[in-house]
């Protein structure tokens, strides 16, 4: 037989206690004025779900919440319309070495245990580019590049592969919006530009940006020559520093903004 | 003036919602921030390379974050709260020890203090200082393991799925 047991503390787990081998339902009660109350004297519902409620019962719980919430998870994906395909390759670049500008925490696997002999970071892009049939260019390459009379006529395209928001918020002046990442919706514009290129300079955020790398393999796998790809490695942090033009919005939009050096 | 005071049971159960509709708030804001920005997410979970194939680096990337989305869901109504507290410790728990362990990484090849350790951890909130980041991981973590130990049941659609009975006293 059940004897009530006044508690003072909310029973969170147990509904029950073993005193002498005997089952001890503990319930709660109220202390008033007017003396102790008890606060539930329904005992099969005060008691029973803390008792039943059995280890059994939350794992399978979890594994109802694993499976619909994976199932909502995946089509919630598949109806956005920044989802992600799955089968697809994102990282066409393999990054194993540490790469990083000042300033910058380089994420590498090999953080911590680099055996390989110390290199610049500027040495170690050149030689992943080289990997890759990939040539790297400087601030002051670039620079004429974009003052050669042949950016004007198309025969030297700039590619900024910058997702669309940083892309808006300023790129250089005249380059194409490509992320590599959603290429599909921008090969009608970007394409047709780079197949009657000679030069192609791809750029993203500097530093341990690697997504001008994914762009510029991308175009090649569509049949842009490797050797007419160049990657900026300084990237729009450095365009900017050195106080050069930035375009706001859309390509070709006219709005210039000098920023301050 | 006769004043009744508060049980304290009645106190425990009111700061046991607020935790679980704290806790369900935390993990929507989080896992949109994330499913907003799903490239981004995929770069930062594949620097802490838990796998290799892209099709596994893809689907954790692509769920994760709406699998977040949907325990806040859960937790703010109130369904399925113990079994559902249960997963987020089952995810935070291992998540915590990785943030930590590449925070131990980073400070050991820049040099630098431990809690001046930041970078962006991939949690939805930019980037963050690994103390910062770890209290708030094991708040969250004490939160659940609140939940979990059972109270939290007012203002519940269905606060266990188990068919037993007075589990589910939603509402009270």
């Amino acid at each position: 037989m059940a004897i009530i047991v006044a508690v003072y503390v909310y029973p969170a787990f147990r509904g029950y206690e073993r005193v002498g081998g005997k089952k001890v339902v503990v319930t709660r009660v109220r202390i008033t004025h007017a003396g102790r109350q008890q606060v539930k004297d329904h005992l099969p519902e005060f008691t029973a779900p803390d008792c039943r409620h059995s280890a059994g019962h939350l794992w399978l719980e979890v594994l109802i919440v694993a499976l619909a919430g994976a199932a909502f998870a995946f089509a919630a994906n598949r109806i956005s319309p920044r989802g992600l395909t799955l089968a697809r390759n994102y990282f066409l670049v393999q990054i194993n070495r540490p790469v990083a500008m000042p300033g910058t925490i380089a994420w590498s696997r090999d953080l911590t245990n680099s055996g390989s002999p110390v290199l610049s970071p500027v040495q170690l892009l050149t030689a992943r580019l080289k990997e890759q049939g990939l040539q790297l260019l400087d601030g002051g390459q670039v620079k004429q590049l974009f003052q050669d009379p042949q950016f004007k006529i198309g025969n030297i395209v700039f590619v900024d592969a910058r997702d669309e928001a940083h892309y808006h918020e300023g790129h250089i002046p005249g380059a194409y919006e490509f992320d590599p990442y959603y290429p599909e919706k921008y090969f009608t514009n970007v394409l047709p530009a780079c197949q009657a290129a000679r030069q192609i300079v791809v750029y993203c955020n500097g530093g341990d940006c690697d997504d001008s790398e994914s762009a510029a393999l991308t175009l090649r796998d569509v049949g842009i020559p490797v050797s007419e790809l160049f990657i900026y490695g300084g990237g729009i942090p450095e365009w900017t520093t050195n106080g050069w033009p930035v375009e706001i919005g859309a390509r070709n939009s006219g709005s210039l903004r000098r920023p301050n050096q | 003036m006769n004043t009744k005071p508060i049980p304290l049971s009645r106190v425990a159960d009111i700061f046991a919602v607020l935790a679980r509709w704290l806790l369900g708030a935390a993990f929507l804001y989080l896992g949109l921030n994330k499913a907003l920005h799903p490239v981004e997410f995929l770069k930062l979970i594949r620097q802490y390379d838990i796998v290799q194939d892209h099709l596994w680096l893809n689907s954790i990337a692509a769920a994760l974050p709406w699998f977040e989305v949907f325990c806040g869901l859960l937790l703010l109504a109130g369904v399925a709260v113990r079994g559902t507290a249960l997963m987020l410790i089952l995810m935070l728990v291992p998540f915590t020890v990785l943030v930590f362990r590449r925070a131990l990484a980073i400070k050991s090849a820049t040099a630098i203090a431990f809690c001046a350790v930041k970078f962006d951890c991939g949690c939805g909130n930019g980037e963050v200082f690994i103390c910062s980041k770890l209290t708030e991981n094991i708040a969250l973590i004490i939160l659940a393991g609140w939940l979990l130990a059972g109270p939290g049941r007012k203002f519940c659609v269905r606060y266990s799925l188990m068919p037993s009975g007075a589990t589910n006293r939603s509402m009270e």
